[in-house]
């Protein structure tokens, strides 16, 4: 069977020579939910664009439900949903005008229009507020409401386009059930975006890790996290001194090191195993660390380990530059 | 066909949703054209006296200066609102259901032709209220509301290509100032004849609204017979032609960018 979404080596090239998106292949199949993971600036909404028919690719091809992005892309606004980063509503109307709006847009008769706004109002938790401008709302809801009119058309594909950036944490809960939900109840074929790591681990049955406008892994998380090969020790000392000493010590025991103050981080294949060795070594030195753990490594370290940096550190290191 | 005219009325009605909600989009524009007449009729309708008047009341003069610039600020309104789709993302959401690009573009600039409409026929009443006299009666008037609206849909054309080109609600407001020159430089407060200086003679030659601004005279002080009536038209067709493709041109590239 075709896969719902096959993209192949898609391009965006912009004015000025800047090469957001550098050759991107990958397929999802029917009722997946597949995730992009990647910093900001990573090539993640201009991939987005181009895929949904917002933006014209330089190069490549990419085909949603068997429709040509280039030539065929009124049947395939009519098979997707787009939530982008930044929400689409008009904030002089009330979220059930927009609802009653959009689902006319998609053919509905009137009485079917008013219907399905009923159903989508109760859906994201907006029904006592359909009647005010939306534009008083506040962010959680306006994305639950730019959610809500991108479901109208029941689209067989759904696009979220980092659907919980800038939430707190009870607005991200409440989005991610009812995605969530969309995709099992529903099989809703979904494609979202993010930059964290917690939503991709969480939501999605397979991730593609996008870093500079490259897909550089993709996998389920298991696979991800088993690429890696190693599990990761976390060390903390009374001292950095210590911490330093510890580091030396244990060198030739992992593969990569990193340490912070008085924070020690191994990546060490078969970890477990290799614990009394470890904890030998420190004594015999009389270094007794405070904490000790050992875990399988996240996505970020399989991010940091595929990119060398974190992909924590690079958003902060985004934000300072604009600030 | 049956689509398209269903979705031209929806993004229609959805305009005039957001300019009644809105007042102050266009009541600003509203008071600005009846200051214009109060106050040019009040310091200016001496000047009528002159023979280059030919006997015109000054009132019927200056009331088309009134009703251009009106037209021009509801016109506006249509690339304003654009803007304003382009910056809240809700043009992003427009552009993904199966309307047709042209039904996006139009429903603002039907809406801000009706505001139009409604602003001219006020800004008439009020001169009738005033003591205005057409010599062609009622149809006079239905033609001077004809050449308002062509004027206001050729200025709607560029404020939306405009609007469409730059995506900047400044850059926009920016393209709004070519309002002073298209009002000013032209037979704005006596007729050609009694203009001084050689250059403002020649700007007003070139000037697309002195040819409003005569047509609509032509038909409310001399009648019906006057070539500048349906050189007024000539005018505005043409102008809504060259517009109205930049307009549609813009369009295509906003949506294919990068």
């Amino acid at each position: 069977m075709k896969p719902m979404i096959h993209v192949e080596n898609l391009v965006k090239t912009f004015k000025g020579n800047v090469q957001a998106v550098k050759g991107v292949s990958f397929d999802v199949e029917e009722g997946e939910f597949f995730s992009f993971l990647g910093p900001n600036g990573a090539g993640k909404s201009t991939t987005i664009q181009m895929i949904t028919t917002l933006l014209k690719p330089t190069s490549g091809r990419a085909e949603i439900a068997g429709f040509d992005v280039m030539n065929e892309p009124e049947q395939i606004r009519r098979v997707i949903g787009v939530a982008l980063q930044e929400t689409g509503i008009d904030p002089q109307l009330t979220a059930r005008e927009l609802l009653e709006i959009q689902g006319k847009l998609f053919g509905f008769q009137s009485s079917m229009a008013r219907k399905r706004a009923d159903e989508l109002l109760e859906l994201v938790g907006l029904t006592e507020d359909a009647h005010r401008k939306c534009g008083k709302y506040s962010g959680g809801m306006r994305r639950r409401l730019d959610l809500a009119l991108t479901l109208v058309q029941r689209p067989k594909v759904l696009f979220l386009d980092e659907p919980t950036t800038g939430l707190d944490p009870y607005n991200r809960k409440l989005i991610w059930e009812e995605i969530r939900s969309l995709n099992k109840e529903k099989g809703t074929t979904i494609f979202l975006t993010t930059q964290y790591l917690e939503e991709a681990d969480e939501l999605a049955d397979r991730i593609s890790i996008i870093n500079e406008g490259k897909i550089v892994a993709s996998g389920t998380q298991e696979n991800l996290k088993a690429s890696i090969g190693k599990d990761v020790i976390d060390l903390v000392f009374t001292t950095e001194e210590e911490a330093m000493r510890a580091s030396a010590l244990l060198a030739r025991l992992a593969g990569d090191e990193k340490h912070t103050g008085p924070d020690l981080r191994l990546f060490v294949e078969k970890g477990t195993a290799k614990l009394p060795e470890i904890i030998r070594l420190l004594d015999q030195e009389s270094i007794t660390p405070t904490t000790l753990n050992v875990s399988p490594p996240s996505l970020d370290d399989v991010f940091l380990n595929l990119t060398g940096h974190s992909i924590q550190t690079e958003k902060l290191k985004r934000e300072e530059s604009y600030a | 066909m049956k689509i398209f005219v269903k979705h031209t009325l929806l993004f229609t009605k959805r305009s005039l949703l957001n300019t009644i909600r809105n007042p102050f989009a266009f009541i600003p524009n509203m008071v600005i054209s009846l200051f214009f007449l109060f106050v040019y009729q009040a310091g200016l309708s001496g000047i009528a006296k002159l023979p280059a008047f030919g006997g015109a009341s000054y009132l019927a003069f200056i009331l088309p200066v009134s009703i251009v610039s009106g037209a021009i600020g509801g016109a506006g309104g249509a690339g304003q609102s654009l803007i304003t789709d382009l910056e809240n993302g809700y043009f992003s959401r427009l552009l993904l259901t199966p309307a047709s690009r042209l039904t996006i573009v139009l429903g603002p600039i039907i809406a801000g032709m009706l505001q139009l409409l409604v602003q001219t026929i006020l800004i008439m009443l009020i001169g009738f209220i005033m003591g205005l006299k057409v010599v062609t009666g009622f149809s006079g008037v239905v033609v001077v509301l004809l050449l308002a609206v062509g004027w206001g849909l050729a200025f709607a054309g560029y404020s939306v290509g405009f609007a469409l080109r730059t995506k900047n609600a400044q850059a926009a407001q920016a393209g709004t100032f070519i309002f002073f020159p298209l009002i000013f430089l032209s037979t704005t407060f006596v007729p050609y004849d009694l203009i001084e200086a050689g250059w403002l003679k020649a700007a007003a030659v070139i000037n697309p609204t002195t040819y409003v601004f005569e047509g609509m005279r032509a038909v409310m002080i001399n009648g019906w017979g006057e070539s500048d009536i349906w050189k007024a038209f000539i005018v505005i067709i043409l102008l809504c032609v060259a517009t109205i493709s930049f307009a549609a041109v813009s369009a295509r590239q906003a949506v294919s960018r990068g």
